[in-house]
């Protein structure tokens, strides 16, 4: 399989006065897999059917392998693209669309039908060769349709939220799936979904996206440890947000004083941005700031919700182990184990 | 669940009764011969004897084909076009199609033939344009129905994206996946453009229907097994195009055992 450079170059688009994406700026290595994560609107589909070249741009260009394909059409991209749809032909069974692709570039027939069973076999679906689209689950339509992607060798995978049709559990699984096929073949990769466990688990890096601009693009631990923006702070996993009160690039928060890390914002009232875990919460009488509301069993870890004095509720994630003891009512004292936090305005 | 129970049956039997009776009694009383009791072929031979049947029969079915090729070049296209990249215009094309059973058939008959290129308007085929439109709040419908049925705009795209051309796409996916509901459309163009009599006579041409009523003043029971053998025909139409969406061993794409 061939590896390819992609590069979105800021490429702008509109839909009426919606601006899709604003100045969108990606560079995506040879073999790399990124995910493009945001909520709903934000313009991450619309830049990948951008890169597939089933939307056009306002501005801005698509370079493949430092080629402008940007005026190229869809057909002649060399692209394989899993959608968010059930999108396999009804009238095809399951070798007859993997091989389709092969097909339309005038592959011999038993040439691309045994390429289509290689493929099939690669997703464990050879033994479902023979049947139809509607005979298949949710899970094996969009395993063909992934076979289907890859049997043109395609210069670069497009995947549009593949796996949100699926239940959980087939969801873990075909995710882990994706990312073993792509490892082996070394297919570069553009990922788009608005699930962030899916796209922190199985990305080389994600690029986290909000009114169609990139606010970050950085490796999934990056991003969850040092979030550049406060959107992505608290979009990317969970984030408690405590009053604090910022003089000169310190924070005072928990009675602690910390250093800032946004150095924009004026003097006074802040929020500071901490995550679950970096909260410790001891039992220490003499000077409680908080009591425990709720303590839920997660297995390894417990979470811990507590309430300050100021009516602040603060979310805390600590070991099972370790929080055996906080039980509701009880005064606890917290405190975060960071020496610099992010901050964001009132 | 008792009443749904006796419900489902009668009102099925009743449908059965309520189309098999009148076509049963025209199918008894076309055989009849001069009374009650004695039953012949005699008004079938009648048909076959009118010089004009074979003619007008031939007239209708031409300018039928006509409709359905019509139908195939400029409606099937337009219908697929609207789902694929005009979604917003179809609440506007609903209520188009509706039009020609709201206009009466006298200002449709005059209004669409003025706005006919002229060379068509003094052509016997400017009845296939008017069946179209007639036919048009049907086969819309068909179209429109067995196209929302599947996400065409998907599939569509998944072949573009795997290298198909336009051309490719539509030969390849889409035709084979709309076959069905084209078929019923260009069914519903060709019944009604067999049977269509008050535009056609508007007009001032011949056709079948036409032809019918007027030879139904020489012999009521030969005009009874003409419309026997329309209706007949009609079916036998229904059942061989039926025959031909089913998906048989032979029919399926290459590489399929």
């Amino acid at each position: 399989m061939s590896s390819a450079t992609l590069e979105i170059n800021g490429i702008s688009r509109r839909f009426g006065d919606v601006v899709a994406l604003n100045k969108l700026e990606i560079k995506i290595e040879p073999g790399e897999l990124v995910a493009l994560l945001g909520p709903s609107g934000c313009g991450k589909t619309t830049a990948l059917r951008i890169v597939a070249g089933l939307e056009s741009t306002d501005s801005g260009s698509v370079l493949l392998r430092g080629a402008d394909i940007t005026k190229v059409s869809a057909n002649h991209r060399n692209m394989g693209m899993v959608f968010q749809a059930y999108s396999l032909f009804p009238n095809l069974n399951a070798q007859e669309n993997v091989a389709f692709g092969l097909q339309m570039r005038k592959v011999a027939k038993g040439n691309r039908l045994a390429k289509a069973g290689e493929l099939l076999e690669l997703v464990g679906l050879n033994t479902q060769s023979k049947r139809f689209p509607h005979q298949l689950s949710g899970g094996q339509q969009q395993r063909v349709a992934l076979a289907r992607a890859l049997a043109v060798e395609p210069d670069v995978l497009l995947l549009d939220e593949p796996l949100s049709a699926l239940d959980a559990q087939v969801r873990a699984n075909l995710r882990e799936e994706i990312r073993r096929l792509q490892l082996s073949l070394g297919t570069t990769t553009l990922f788009v979904t608005h699930d962030q466990e899916e796209a922190m688990s199985i990305s080389d890096r994600v690029g986290v996206m909000n009114h169609g601009r990139l606010e970050q693009i950085a490796s999934p631990d990056t991003l969850y440890n040092k979030p550049a923006t406060t959107f992505v702070a608290s979009f990317v996993g969970l984030m408690n947000r405590l009053p604090g009160i910022l003089t000169n690039g310190k924070v005072e928060v928990l009675g602690q004083n910390l250093s800032a890390l946004s150095s924009d914002l004026a003097n006074g009232q802040v929020k500071a941005l901490v995550r679950p875990e970096r909260i410790n919460v001891t039992q220490d009488q003499s000077t409680p700031n908080a009591r425990v509301i709720t303590r839920s069993f997660l297995g390894a870890s417990s979470r811990i919700i507590c309430e300050m004095h100021d009516g602040t509720i603060v979310q805390s994630l600590m070991t099972s182990h370790g929080s055996g003891m906080l039980n509701p009512g009880e005064t606890v004292k917290l405190e975060i184990a960071d020496l610099e936090v992010l901050i964001a305005h009132e | 669940m008792k009443i749904r129970g006796i419900l489902l049956p009668s009102t099925l039997l009743a449908a059965i009764i309520f189309i098999t009776l009148p076509f049963g009694s025209a199918t008894e009383f076309s055989f009849r011969d001069g009374g009650k009791t004695k039953h012949s072929l005699a008004a079938y031979r009648w048909i076959l004897a009118q010089e004009d049947f074979l003619h007008y029969l031939g007239v209708s079915l031409r300018l039928a084909l006509g409709a359905v090729f019509i139908t195939l070049l400029i409606m099937v296209p337009t219908v697929a076009w609207l789902h694929l990249r005009a979604q917003k215009y179809r609440p506007l094309m609903e209520f188009l199609t509706l039009l020609p059973l709201v206009v009466p058939v006298v200002a449709l008959s005059i209004g669409a033939q003025s706005a006919l290129p002229e060379a068509l308007q003094s052509n016997e085929y400017e009845l296939s344009f008017m069946y179209v439109i007639l036919a048009m709040p049907y086969t819309y419908r068909a179209l429109d129905i067995g196209m929302s049925a599947i996400p065409l705009k998907t599939i569509t795209e998944a072949a573009r994206g795997l290298g198909a051309s336009w051309i490719k796409a539509i030969t390849f996916v889409i035709a084979p996946v709309i076959r069905n509901a084209v078929v019923a459309s260009l069914f519903l163009t060709l019944a009604l453009s067999l049977g269509e009599f008050t535009l056609t006579s508007l007009l001032h041409w011949d056709t079948f229907p036409t032809w019918v009523t007027s030879v139904s003043q020489q012999n009521i029971i030969g005009a009874i097994a003409l419309s026997v053998f329309s209706l007949a025909a009609a079916f036998l139409f229904l059942f061989a195009i039926g025959l031909l969406t089913m998906r048989s061993k032979s029919d399926l794409p290459e590489g399929q055992e």
